[in-house]
Parts: C-alpha cells; structure tokens; sequence
C-alpha cells in the first residue's frame, strides 16, 4: 500500500467532518492511529489492533471494534452527530430493466 | 400498432411548479398519435380539482387523484391506482394502453413517486421507470428557482426540462438556463411552443425502450454534460457532479459504497445513475437510486462503446463531491487491502 493509499482513512474522516458539518479535524499519527480534535467527543481510532476487527474505535474511553471503514464513519457520526438517524440502503423490488 | 399485453409498460412522471404549464403540455400530447394509448394518472392537491377538466382522455384510462399531494399523503394510493389500472387493462375493460403519465401536484416531490414505481410489489414487474419531465416556466422560472425548494428538486430529478410560456417571456432567459445547467446538466432542455412539443422530445428518453426491448445507457447518463457543469454552481444546496474511475471496481467495494451512500445521505441523494466496470464482470453494470432506494445493478451484454470507465452521475443535495470521491477511493484500497491480506501466499 502506497502513502496515498495509507492516508485515505484520514482524508475520508475529515472529509466526512466537512460533508456532515461537523467542527473537528482529523491527524494521522505515525503508527497509522487517526485522532479527531477539536470536536464535541475526543475519538481515536486505532488500525489492526485487534484480530476480528481492523479498527478500534475509542470515544470519550469507550472501546469498539469495526471491522471496515464503514463501520467506523458509522461510529464517528454516531458519536458527534446527535441528530444522526441511520437510513438501510433498500433494494427495490422492480428490475431496473424488465427481463 | 398492437399492444403486447404482458410487455412492460413504461410509467413516465409529468412534474414541474404550480403554473409551469403541466396540464397544458399533456393536454397537447394527448392529440398527438404516439400518445393515442396513454393512461392518465393525475394528482391534484386540494378540494376541487381542476386539471382534469383540462385534459380530453378517454374516462375509462384516466384516473384523478385527489385525495392529497402524492409525494406525501398517499402513495399508497398511487401504487393500488397503478394496479386497478392494470386489473382494468388485464381485463379488457379500459383502453389497451401502452405507457403510463403520472401528472404531479405542483407541490409534489418527484423523488417518492419514483421510490414507489420502484419498490411496490403489487406493480413491479409490470411496469418499467419510464422517464421524469419537469416544465419550467420561462416567465416565473428563475424566481421559482430561487424561492421553491421543491421546485429545484423537481428540475434536479429530471430526465427531461421542457421550457413552457416562451409566448409570453419572448426568449428564454440566460440566468434561467444557467440555473437549470447548475441543478442538471444532464438533462436536455426543449422548448414548447404554446404548450406544444413533440411526443418524443419529451417521454421518449428513459433507460429502457419497450419498442427496441434495449438499453441507451449513453443518452440516460449524458455523462460529458457533467464536465461543463463543473464550474458554475459554487453555492447550489442542489448539484450535480459526475465520478470517473478508469480502474474496475469490485463488487464489494461498491456494495460498501451504495450502502455508505444510502445511510449518510439518505434523502439528499435525490438521483444516482451509472454504469460500472465491475472487476469480477465481463459485463458492465447499471445502476440507479432514489435516495436511499437502489435497483439491483442491471447487467448489459457488453459496452454500449469502447469507453470501459465506470461513470456514476450524482444529483445530490449538501454532498460534496470531494466526499464521494474519497470514499471510494478508500473502501477500494480498504477492500484490496483485505483481498491481498487473505490471499493464499
């Protein structure tokens, strides 16, 4: 994995930050560990810690796992988006295009 | 031309503002020989409907809805009007149509009708999504535009905008068109001439064409539209923007996008189309969503030309682009991280 590649994560938190309207910035720590500051919440978020999980999410000393970067936007917003409601992508039921 | 009776028939959405010329517009295409076999669904918003008084159909493939604006208070009762439509036309008793208009309120949101045409299991599968049609009105239009949000988000939805009462405003103004590119650049603009336009101007620009029983992927996504558009919409709530991947994507990676998609922008994705490389496929895919509502990814034969790049078009309302693009970029690198981890070595 390249640098670029390696710096994604951050630069979609704070991305995200922005799209969501949410004051906070995002830095990357040497070991790969993503801080977000200057928010509501102090949240870390730490790469491959644990085996079931590539993320552990930690806000205000509360730990949980995430097993992709789904999971941990999911987390963050949670954290520091209190008008935040989770919407399922729904599947329809008609075919795009008729068989 | 002989109705095939089990052939999908396309179900095309006639919005714009109150005064947008909507009615009038119908009224005229319904003289016309390509809209001989239409039904009329018509959603008036208010006690004492008037429209219909407007539009000459036969009684029996012409349906008032009156009970509410359709986007909000009953869909439900488009999706039975839908079916008892079918029912009559399964049973000989109405006019053997072949398409379907949906006239909204001028309040109504298009997004929800579309999700209902979409996700209704009483009528999925008999009809296909036709296309969405927004008049604009050139007298008012650009002050509707600034005032009515929901009238920018029945210009953002559309397929096709048809520039009604240029009678009365001379020309069509520069500062309109320029808002209509901002909000949808994909969409192409006609004129109607005292309310008259040609049938297939207009309704014949959906995805799928029952006649030729195929896909104009190109002409459904306009995708080089979106390059122009880019520069001129700095501050519009509503935009639209087009992603370009020259890479495949897998599959799970765009699973993992539509699903961050549909959860954190829900009912500020107003339109997502596009067609895909997808690595695992020979065959490219298309894609539409209405918000947080997807089709599954419909598969063409092969290309429809030599461009093999994925083009996802947003119409998207607060999203920034530079969020999108990000975000695929690191589910991608995120999932072939986790591919390359799992190989056997």
């Amino acid at each position: 994995m390249n640098e670029a590649d390696r710096d994604l994560p951050r630069e979609l938190l704070a991305e995200s930050l922005l799209a969501w309207r949410i004051a906070g910035s995002v830095a990357r720590e040497h070991d790969g560990t993503l801080v977000i500051d200057e928010a509501a919440k102090s949240i870390r978020i730490d790469p491959g810690e644990h085996p079931m999980f590539r993320w552990m999410v930690t806000v205000d000393g509360r730990k949980r796992g995430a097993v992709s970067l789904v999971a941990v936007l999911r987390q963050v917003r949670e954290a520091l988006d209190p008008g935040y409601a989770t919407q399922r992508v729904r599947v329809a039921i008609a075919p795009l295009v008729p068989s | 031309m002989s109705a095939d009776s089990t052939a999908p028939i396309p179900v095309s959405v006639l919005t714009g503002f109150l005064g947008s010329g909507k009615t009038t517009m119908l009224r005229h295409l319904l003289t016309q020989p390509e809209f001989a076999r239409t039904a009329v669904i018509i959603n008036e918003f208010g006690e004492i409907g008037l429209d219909h008084e407007l539009i000459e159909a036969s009684e029996d493939s012409f349906i008032e809805l009156m009970t509410g604006c359709l986007c909000c208070k009953i869909r439900s009762d488009l999706a039975q009007t839908l079916a008892e439509l079918l029912r009559r036309r399964d049973a000989g008793r109405c006019t053997q149509f072949d398409r379907i208009v949906i006239e909204t309120s001028g309040l109504a949101d298009p997004a929800p009708i579309l999700q209902t045409l979409m996700t209704d299991a009483t009528v999925a599968g008999r009809l296909a999504l036709g296309n969405v049609v927004t008049t604009v009105d050139t007298v008012n239009g650009l002050a509707t535009l600034g005032r009515e949000e929901i009238s920018r988000k029945q210009v953002a939805v559309a397929d096709r905008l048809v520039l009604t009462k240029l009678d009365m405003a001379g020309s069509s103004d520069s500062a309109l068109l320029g808002q209509l590119a901002a909000l949808n650049a994909g969409a192409p603009v006609v004129s109607a001439d005292h309310g008259q336009v040609a049938a297939p101007l207009v309704f014949d620009a959906g995805l799928y064409d029952p006649q030729t029983k195929s896909m104009d992927v190109t002409a459904w996504l306009k995708g080089s539209a979106y390059h122009h558009a880019h520069h001129h919409h700095h501050d519009a709530d509503i935009r639209t923007f087009a992603i370009v991947r020259e890479e495949p994507i897998r599959a799970v990676t765009l699973t993992l996008f539509l699903e961050t998609l549909a959860e954190h922008c829900g009912a500020d994705l107003l339109r997502l189309k596009g067609i895909v490389n997808i690595a695992e496929s020979a065959s490219p895919a298309v894609i539409h969503g209405v918000q947080h509502v997807f089709h599954a990814p419909a598969f063409l034969e092969r290309w429809p030309s030599d461009d093999r790049r994925s083009r996802l078009v947003f119409i998207a309302r607060h999203i920034p682009q530079a969020w999108v693009e990000v975000l695929l970029a690191a589910l991608d690198a995120e999932v072939a991280a986790v591919a390359h981890a799992s190989a056997p070595v």
